[in-house]
């Protein structure tokens, strides 16, 4: 056990290690591209990729993020996110075209931010000021809010002649109002297990369009040149 | 009064019988369901009843309350009634749980009317939660036993009413010190089951309120977590349908607040923060104010709050939402002053031994203050802290420092009068002294013989040495020589061999160390008289007592300088690590520390007494630091046999491998893998036992010296004991006859080669005639006309002797005993070869040159003449040279019978001595030589003329035999007559 225990050890500096490089180079890009939602033109599969990256890496600190939240709050609180909550945001993306479908993900990633934030406020309230939940809370934000910009450079830079419906297409999920402290436990973790979904079918569906998409798109191109 | 109180009780009745009927009902119509009425005689009962109730009310002068009213804070669970009309000062309260009617509250109370309002007010803090269910209230006025008619019911509705169909919990978020009770409700959700309640991870017992509603109580709560206590409940599928938190801790605990300033202005109080409060999160935490300020820096573990100018009282108050705290503190400016940290330091003047350092102040305020300062200095041997006092203390010189060192200084400072506090120490300041020169090596002498020794000399470390060491120069000075050699060794150097030889009995060693700041101050020396262990010296052991050896010894006179105790590895001989510790002279024992002991390793210690004109060895232990067994065993073990006792002897083991002091040694005898001891030798210089009276066999010894640690892993050696030295000649001998009896074998077998080889066939002469040889003994009896005439004739003495003649009686008288005879004797001859007896009979006359042929008459010392033999042709035929000869009687009369090989001789034997005969060489004629003018088939061998000339021929009495030429040695003469005679026989098969 002991042995395990050390061979854990070397792999999961390293994996931290390559995880904070890849959360500062993420960061420096978010921050560049979320400062003024300025997208700069780039090839479609690079674009693509970049965002399936940072998807992967939101999706795995998610599941992290999920586990230290139910840590956190006290016992029974593995069966707290089998409750139901109303005005949490579907983790379905909808849609059939791609670019419905990539105007889904952006949607959802703009009606997940709110929520993300309201449950960092409420654990403020409910965490030391030290707990590494709150930490993640706010590094889960951040992440999504770069996420749903790239997302609408990249929809932006693929179809160019549809315009980004002012509101998410999938309906308002406004916040909920007042809860008690135990509503705000459920509510936090339907959240988090939700936005946790969400990002895994982030995954397959950029992994998806990528392969539509950017093929497509090259096809196209090609024929465009030929004429 | 009996009356009254039955007409009370009565009341009683009724009024309980109207409660009930009229709260079943109501029941009936708030919930629009409710069971059939199944007890129509008693509702009958009660009716009647209350008829007769109604009859008596109108009797009571007291008027029911009126206008009753419920007001809930669910907050508090506090819910208040409000009554008019009620002239009484006494009311009765009822309250029921209005689903269940069950009696949750039957009360009498004193409520006074509101002068203003005119209304009754009273108030009462539930245990459940006012949203759990709903509750019916009704209020009766009384005066002693007189009581009016219930107030019509109030209902408080809870929320478990059907139009809210939720599952809910309550209380929610409400935070409680730790040890308080607390009712949690689940009110379920319409159409489901109620499954279970949970406390923490606990399962807990629930009682029904209602039809949806479930409570449980908690008592004696613990504190929670920062998220608060869960609780919650679950449906009949386990799963949770509702929950609610309860955040349960401490109000706030405070304690030690304590205000002073740092720049004699503003004011800085800090308090501990106490008791953990279990509370977290902007409601529940605890809140800081001071002197009605709000301290919002003050979280966490730092518990300070500041003020900008100096009120001279502080009030403190800790608030969250289980309670404050107050705390107050009250001091003059100047009792309470706590500098800031001196900034600037700075070293104005460093030297070797000393340096000032100064700094300056922030608050120009401290220029102006008695100060005390403490002035920390670390440098890399240790740490000291000094103190300082001055007005408006800027500087400090320190001293005692240490030359060519780095220190590292920092200061803080606190008012002298009415001290409070030591201020925050300043920044480090780092500077580093100036060199001066060494102090003098710590040097010793270590002899390894009577002229040759080492100077030794501890390397100084960095506080002796007080700068770099750039070398050491050594100095051997012979007062009575007048002679002085001076040597520069690098500073990497530590020793030097020396020799004192011819530089006179007190020699002294001066050493000097030198660095740039210069020369050290000389160390002397007189170099000891070199004593080895085994001289006129005491030597005692020591034993190592867990932190170094202890030696004391006598006060010695001559030690007006200081005692020396060197150490080293006494099995060391050459270059040996020799430690050495000083001792002051009136010190008599000291203990002898080092890193470099080892266990198993004798070391010696010896004492020496050093002056300024000596240094005398007073005393010498060994000792180790820890014995251990012997690392080998006894060398060179051996048995020696003595009879039926064995003597075991052994060497001593060599010192490097006794680990220990030998304590003796002790001696088993082995069988198979058991050790019988035989003896423990206790003196450990024996290095032989006897082991006696043992019985033939075999043994097997085992030696084992042992020191106190045990003993070592035993040498052993084998004997067995025999007779072993009969067994050797036995054996001997039976080789040596193994050996003869094959070579006569060998030779037997190869009898015919050998035969060949060195005893050749000699064919026989072919006689005419019978001349069979016979094996008897040949009787020559002289014939008339070969008359023997024995004359005594020493001229013929050398001549006779090839022949022997064996007189049949074996005389007696051999050698040089004459024997006398007239008689003509008869003569016998052997064909055979003569016995060695009669051999060696003889031998006397062979050397003899005077005996004659005729030896057997030797004893008469008379000579065979044979005088009438007729001389045969193969005599004459080589004797033809003596017919010149004039007188032939002197031939015959002087030679006689002669065989072959005297014939040449015969004329000149006259004239020839013995001694010249037996000079003569055999080949030519000098030795016997059978046949040698023999030719088996020469013609002179055949014809009658063979039979004439060798009739009577004594030659073919011989001519058989095996004959070999005389030696003309002594010894020689031995060899036909013993081993050849030998060797016939056996060639020849003869006996």
């Amino acid at each position: 056990m002991s042995g395990h225990v050390k061979n854990m050890c070397p792999q999961l500096t390293i994996s931290q290690a390559a995880r904070t490089l890849i959360s500062l180079l993420l960061v420096a890009a978010i921050d560049s591209v979320s400062a003024g939602v300025v997208c700069r033109k780039q090839p479609c599969g690079s674009s693509l990729q970049r965002s399936l990256k940072l998807t992967k890496l939101i999706h795995k600190e998610s599941v992290d993020l999920l586990k230290t939240y139910k840590l956190s709050q006290g016992d029974m609180s593995e069966l707290f996110c089998q409750m139901s909550i109303n005005n949490v945001p579907d983790p379905n993306i909808s849609g059939l075209d791609p670019s419905d479908r990539m105007l889904s993900i952006y949607s959802h990633c703009k009606a997940f931010l709110p929520h993300l934030k309201r449950v960092t406020e409420q654990q403020t309230d409910l965490q030391p000021p030290s707990s590494s939940l709150l930490s993640k809370l706010s590094t889960a934000h951040n992440r999504t809010n770069g996420l749903a910009n790239q997302i609408n450079c990249i929809y932006q830079t693929l179809f160019p002649n549809l315009p980004i419906p002012p509101e998410p297409v999938d309906g308002p999920t406004s916040v909920p109002p007042s809860q008690n402290v135990f509503q705000q436990k459920v509510y936090g973790c339907v959240v988090l297990k939700r936005f946790k979904e969400f990002l895994s079918r982030v995954t397959r569906e950029l992994r998806t369009l990528k392969s539509q998409v950017c093929t497509r798109r090259t096809t196209f191109a090609d024929t465009n040149a030929l004429f | 009064m009996n009356s009254m109180a039955n007409q009370d009780n009565g009341s009683a009745v009724v009024s309980r019988c109207h409660v009930s009927t009229a709260v079943a009902v109501n029941h009936r119509l708030h919930h629009l369901e409710g069971s059939n009425f199944t007890t129509m005689p008693s509702l009958f009962f009660c009716i009647l009843l209350l008829g007769l109730r109604v009859t008596e009310s109108q009797a009571s002068a007291l008027a029911p309350p009126q206008e009753v009213r419920l007001d809930a804070d669910k907050e508090t669970q506090t819910l208040s009634v409000t009554w008019e009309d009620g002239h009484a000062s006494t009311f009765d309260v009822e309250i029921l749980l209005t689903e269940l009617m069950e009696m949750v509250l039957n009360e009498t109370v004193g409520v006074t009317e509101d002068q203003s309002t005119g209304k009754h007010q009273w108030n009462w803090t539930s245990p459940v939660p006012l949203e759990c269910t709903s509750l019916s209230v009704k209020v009766r006025s009384r005066d002693g036993q007189d009581v009016s008619e219930w107030s019509s019911q109030q209902i408080l509705p809870g929320l478990d009413l059907p139009d809210n169909t939720d599952s809910q919990m309550y209380p929610e978020g409400k935070t409680v010190p730790v040890g308080s009770n607390m009712t949690f409700c689940c009110i379920v959700e319409e159409g489901q089951q109620f499954g279970s309640l949970w406390y923490k991870d606990t399962l807990v017992k629930e009682n029904m309120l209602s039809r949806r509603t479930y409570a449980t109580t908690m008592t004696n709560q613990g504190p929670s977590n920062p998220s608060g206590t869960n609780v919650v409940c679950s449906n009949e599928k386990k799963m949770i349908i509702a929950g609610a938190v309860v955040f349960v801790g401490y109000p706030p605990l405070p304690s030690d607040l304590v205000c002073e300033t740092h720049d004699l202005i503003s004011v800085d109080c800090q308090w501990s923060k106490g008791r953990n409060t279990y509370l977290f999160g902007m409601t529940r935490q605890t809140y800081y104010t001071l002197n009605g300020r709000n301290c919002p820096k003050a979280r966490n573990s730092n518990m300070r709050c500041g003020l900008e100018h100096w009120d001279g009282n502080w009030t403190l108050v800790a608030r969250n939402l289980l309670g404050e705290f107050r705390l107050t503190d009250a001091a003059e400016l100047g009792h309470r002053v706590r500098p800031v940290a001196p900034v600037n330091l700075t070293t104005p003047e460093v030297y070797s031994w000393n340096a000032s350092v100064g700094w300056l102040w922030k608050d120009k305020g401290f220029e102006r203050l008695s100060l005390i300062c403490q002035v920390q200095r670390t440098s890399h041997l240790n740490s000291s802290t000094q103190t300082y006092t001055g007005y408006g203390l800027n500087t400090v010189v320190l001293k005692d420092l240490q030359p060519d060192e780095k220190y590292s200084v920092k200061v803080r400072c606190g008012s002298q009068k009415n001290f409070w506090k030591w201020g925050e120490w300043s920044l480090p300041l780092s500077f580093q002294t100036k060199m001066d020169r060494p102090v003098a090596p710590d040097i010793w002498l270590w002899m390894d013989s009577d002229n040759l020794g080492r100077v030794l000399w501890k390397p100084l470390t960095k506080s002796e040495s007080h700068g770099q060491i750039s070398g050491y120069e050594v100095i051997l000075w012979s007062p009575e020589e007048n002679s002085q050699q001076t040597l520069t060794l690098p500073q990497s150097v530590y020793s030097l061999p020396i020799n004192v030889t011819d530089r006179g009995s007190k020699v002294t060693v001066t050493v000097t160390a030198r660095n740039p700041a210069g020369v050290s101050l000389p160390a002397n020396v007189v170099i000891p008289r070199y004593l080895p262990d085994a001289e006129d010296t005491t030597i005692s052991k020591v034993a190592f007592n867990g932190s170094g050896f202890p030696l004391s010894w006598v006060a010695h006179a001559n030690a007006s300088c200081v005692y020396v105790v060197d150490w080293y590895n006494t099995s060391c001989t050459q270059d040996c690590n020799v430690e050495w510790t000083r001792v002051a002279a009136d010190n008599t024992n000291t203990m002898v520390q080092s890193g470099n002991f080892f266990a198993g390793v004798r070391y010696t210690f010896s004492l020496y007494a050093c002056s300024s004109e000596s240094t005398v060895l007073l005393e010498r232990w060994h000792g180790y630091m820890q014995e251990l067994v012997p690392s080998r065993t006894v060398p060179r073990l051996s048995p020696n046999q003595e009879g039926s006792d064995v003597q075991l002897t052994w060497d001593q083991i060599p010192l490097e491998h006794q680990r220990g002091f030998i304590l003796g040694y002790t001696v088993y005898l082995t069988n198979a893998s058991h050790l019988a001891l035989l003896a423990n030798i206790t003196d450990p210089q024996l290095t032989n036992h006897t082991v006696r009276n043992l019985v033939l066999g075999s043994y097997k010894f085992t030696v084992k010296a042992y020191t106190a640690a045990g003993e070592d892993g035993g040498a052993t050696v084998s004997i067995s004991l025999s007779y072993w030295l009969i067994m050797e000649i036995l054996v001997a001998l039976g080789t040596m006859t193994c050996l003869l009896i094959v070579i006569t074998i060998a030779c037997y077998r190869k009898r015919k080669w050998v035969k060949m080889a060195f005893y050749p066939e000699i064919p026989e002469p072919k006689l005419p005639g019978d001349w069979g040889i016979t094996q008897g003994t040949l009787d020559v009896k002289p014939s008339p006309h070969s008359m023997v005439h024995i004359v005594e004739d020493s001229v013929w003495d050398s001549s006779k002797e090839a022949l022997v003649t064996v007189p049949e009686e074996d005389e007696e008288g051999t050698g040089d005993e004459a024997a006398d005879t007239d008689e003509p004797a008869s003569l016998r001859y052997y064909n055979q070869v003569v016995e060695e007896g009669s051999s060696s009979q003889r031998r006397p006359h062979a050397s003899d040159s005077s005996a004659s042929s005729t030896g057997s008459m030797d004893s008469g010392h008379t000579d065979v003449t044979y005088t009438g033999i007729q001389t045969s042709a193969c005599s004459l035929a080589p004797m033809a040279h003596f017919q010149p000869q004039p007188d032939a009687s002197q031939c015959v009369g002087g030679g006689g019978y002669r065989p072959q090989m005297q014939s040449a001789s015969c004329p000149e034997e006259p004239h020839t001595g013995p001694e010249e005969h037996l000079q003569a060489p055999v080949g030519s004629f000098g030795g016997y030589q059978p046949q040698c003018s023999w030719k088996k088939d020469s013609p002179e061998a055949d014809g009658d003329g063979l039979d004439q000339t060798c009739l009577g021929s004594p030659t073919s009495v011989t001519s058989s035999q095996f004959l070999l030429p005389y030696d003309t040695s002594e010894e020689g003469e031995e060899h036909p007559s013993s081993a050849s005679t030998w060797f016939h026989n056996l060639l020849t098969g003869k006996p």
